[in-house]
């Protein structure tokens, strides 16, 4: 593979991430090639020991991903995070779809829950004083406010256990990408 | 099976080899790679991913050298927190493979 190839496939392979990054990334093998050139090696030659462009590009792109959740959390950095370690093959589709699909919809099915219920309060808060339920006012408007409330800490929930979920697969991922580290780290922890 | 243990293997020293070889002099990528390559048997490109990684992570920071031929070369040297990573891991890898071989050698 010549030079100019195995930049281009790199750069498509990273596609998706900020130009300046990519351009920094893109810029490291050029001095690669430059270097290896320069000490005798045939373009051929750099680029055989350099490996898949792809790959290398699914490497970096999944580290960026997992840099920007640990940065920002918010459902795209989530998103690209996972999408980024699914494609390096270090979550398993296959084995996690089965554990996560349930969880997910349980998940999914209170935050439903707590959108609806947010709303059938609030409409219980301003349409019930002016019903047929004349006769208690205040106890129509703080059962609304009372449903909306706990829509409200349902939603929260909901959110917390998401954020757990994603960082227990990010954690899952970086475990696999490198062995030795988790463990370091836990050992520095305890001492 | 036996390849896929042996990248893991070498994927979770790779680290430690870097640390070691910056923590003897300065050094910059393709220099590294190469080095390694030929010493362990690793990609030259899975080099620049982890050096990305133990940039951000504070182990190691570069700076820029002349180059007699070319563009300034990208140096890294380890920080103190790289040098405090490489004692500990060092430790970690020396008891490790210390107790492998102990199993290993009983098997004989």
């Amino acid at each position: 593979m010549s030079r100019e190839l195995f930049l281009g496939r790199l750069r498509t392979g990273l596609s998706g991430l900020p130009p300046e990054t990519i351009d920094d990334y893109v810029a490291d093998y050029a001095a690669h090639f430059d270097e290896g050139v320069a000490a005798g090696r045939s373009e051929a030659d750099v680029a055989a020991g350099l490996g898949d462009p792809a790959r290398l590009a699914r490497e970096l792109k999944a580290e960026a991903g997992l840099k920007r959740w640990e940065a920002e959390r918010n459902p795209s950095s989530a998103a690209t995070a996972i999408f980024g370690l699914l494609g390096l093959g270090v979550i398993d589709v296959m084995i996690l779809l089965p554990i996560l699909l349930p969880v997910l919809g349980v998940l999914l099915g209170f935050a439903i829950t707590s959108v609806v219920g947010f709303g059938a309060g609030a409409f219980v808060f301003v349409l019930g004083p002016l019903a047929g339920a004349a006769r208690d006012i205040g106890a129509a408007m703080l059962a609304g406010l009372g449903v909306m409330a706990g829509s409200v800490s349902v939603g929260a929930i909901t959110a917390l256990v998401t954020v757990g979920l994603v960082n227990a697969l990010v954690w899952y991922g970086r475990l696999h990408l490198k062995l030795l580290k988790p463990a370091l780290e836990a050992q520095e922890v305890r001492s | 099976m036996p390849e896929a243990v042996q990248v893991q293997l070498k994927r979770g020293v790779l680290e430690l080899c870097v640390l070691a070889l910056l923590s003897r002099a300065d050094a910059y990528a393709y220099d590294i790679a190469a080095r390694l390559a030929v010493a362990i048997d690793m990609g030259e490109g899975t080099i620049y991913p982890l050096m990305r990684r133990m940039q951000s992570d504070g182990l190691v920071d570069t700076y820029l050298v002349e180059s007699s031929s070319g563009p300034p070369r990208k140096y890294y040297r380890l920080t103190p927190a790289g040098r405090t990573s490489l004692t500990a891991q060092k430790a970690e890898w020396l008891s490790f493979s210390a107790s492998v071989g102990e199993i290993l050698g009983e098997d004989q």
